[in-house]
């Protein structure tokens, strides 16, 4: 460390997020294990199979997908990243002046940037990524 | 600015005490206030009287179901991948109490303040996705296994709009009263990812819902969507999926499922309501009251709209977020970007 204190940083400020997440997986816990401790615990062939709807399961559920939903989380991947990058930008962008040079020019670069992702939608589209039939 | 729990107890320890047992208390009660809604408002609309038995007007039916679910036996199919299949439970619960924490529920007192208080809240509701998906793979169930792709799809296709529309929100805090608000003799830089401060710069004109209804209504349907909630249920449609990605868990596990989802509108409903309704600000009752309020109004709609539009198709589903939502928002952004630059002056 270069001689911050504890209370210097946003520790304090961020732990109690990561203190409610292991106190929130514990109450889970706590839950699961209360009920395997009170309910009944028969066990059997039958009972134990995967459920399809009263038939015997056929094969296991490790099967092959439709390529659309991998073509949709690739255009996600896209959008997000672009997201990733506006959130910044829209944060700090009104305290540019109005109507000043600056933020003209900051505007058009984001009309830009958000151009290249347009693009890439409508190329997409073209594809017939969104078209599920 | 409100003070943390930090600030009020100067120990660490006991703050974050008191905060934990606040958040566990309230996203119980609402759970369990949720369903007994959810149950008496379908009840409403389809002229029946919905639970009647257990207490008066049925408000103990749910804590009844909770102790049933207790004495229900964990069953644990063959076949199952056990890592995945016992950890999506706790990943699906464990950032919803998280980021419950994180909302601005009154002005003078908040569990924490944080400068990027909404990606994180983002950033915890991303998590579902993961849990959703474990869930679905882990079981070895081709319901379950169809149930969690489809839920994928659909979450991570409304995460655009959701987020984008939110963008837009953020864009207008910073240009409310050139970006900086005065409260007694401070002044205060406002920051648009600071849930605090959104809901502050509404306070001092009109909520946000005026100036952005476009975003608001988007906002509203991807939450919706992000929820799983009718008319975008299509990951458990019963129909066809049985319970999807949960078919598999029984007993306290599956609770565990129905308390995250219920949490999980109610922070959706909150989180609309920080960004478009002015979180706590409103004439005469004391903040809390408002903010509470607001989203239970917002809980109350998203009933309605479960019991009154039939579900969607699964093209229909994609269709609308892709072609539809995700441009409008696109050039929502735009437009208020353009407004704030070069309109207003």
């Amino acid at each position: 460390m270069n001689g911050l204190t504890l209370s210097e940083t946003d520790f304090l400020d961020y732990a109690p997020i990561g203190i409610i997440i292991l106190m929130a997986v514990t109450f889970a816990l706590a839950n699961v294990v209360l009920t395997l401790m009170l309910g009944p615990s028969r066990k059997g062939k039958t009972k134990g199979m995967t459920y399809e709807s009263g038939m015997k399961p056929i094969g296991t559920a490790r099967k092959r997908f439709n390529i659309r939903f991998y073509l949709i989380a690739m255009v996600f991947l896209v959008f997000d990243v672009e997201v990733i990058f506006l959130y910044p930008w829209a944060s700090t962008f009104p305290n540019i002046e109005p109507r000043s040079p600056e933020g003209l020019i900051w505007l058009g670069r984001i009309f830009f940037f958000m151009f290249t992702t347009v693009v890439a939608y409508i190329y997409g589209f073209r594809k017939g990524i969104f078209r599920f039939d | 600015m409100p003070r943390t729990l930090l600030d009020i107890f100067g120990n660490p320890f006991i703050a974050t005490g008191v905060g934990i047992g606040a958040v566990m208390t309230v996203l119980s009660i609402n759970v369990l206030f949720c369903i007994w809604f959810e149950r008496k408002v379908s009840a409403w609309i389809q002229r029946r009287l919905g639970p009647m038995e257990v207490g008066p007007q049925g408000t103990l039916q749910t804590v009844a179901d909770m102790v049933k679910l207790l004495g229900k036996q964990l069953l644990t199919p063959a076949g199952i991948d056990k890592p995945l299949y016992h950890l999506a439970p706790l990943i699906i619960f464990a950032p919803v109490v998280a980021s419950a924490s994180l909302l601005p529920f009154s002005k003078s007192v908040a569990l924490s303040d944080l400068n990027i208080g909404l990606i994180l809240v983002f950033m915890f509701g991303g998590f579902a996705v993961v849990g959703i998906f474990m869930a679905g793979w882990g079981s070895n169930n081709k319901y379950a296994l169809l149930g969690a792709m489809r839920s994928v799809a659909q979450n991570i296709s409304y995460e655009v709009p959701l987020l984008l529309s939110a963008l837009s929100v953020v864009l207008m805090v910073g240009a409310q009263g050139g970006g900086q608000i005065e409260i007694g003799d401070e002044v205060i830089q406002l920051n648009g990812l600071n849930l605090s401060h959104i809901t502050l710069a509404q306070t001092s004109g009109l909520w946000f819902i005026v100036f952005q209804p476009i975003a608001a209504v988007i906002f509203f349907i991807a939450i919706l969507a992000e929820t799983n909630r009718a008319p975008f249920d299509l990951p458990e449609a019963e129909s066809e999926l049985i319970a999807g990605f949960h078919t598999e868990y029984s007993g306290m596990r599956f609770g565990l499922f129905f308390f995250g989802e219920y949490s999980n509108m109610f922070i959706g409903a909150m989180l609309a309501t920080v960004l478009f309704l002015g979180g706590w600000d409103g004439p005469l009752l004391p903040g809390p009251v408002w903010f509470f309020f607001k989203s239970y109004l917002l809980i109350f709609v998203m009933m309605w709209v479960r019991w009154t539009f039939p579900r969607l198709r699964f093209d229909q589903l994609m269709a609308f977020c892709w072609a539809v939502l995700t441009p409008l928002a696109i050039v929502n952004i735009l437009v208020t970007a353009f407004a704030l630059k070069v309109v207003n002056g």
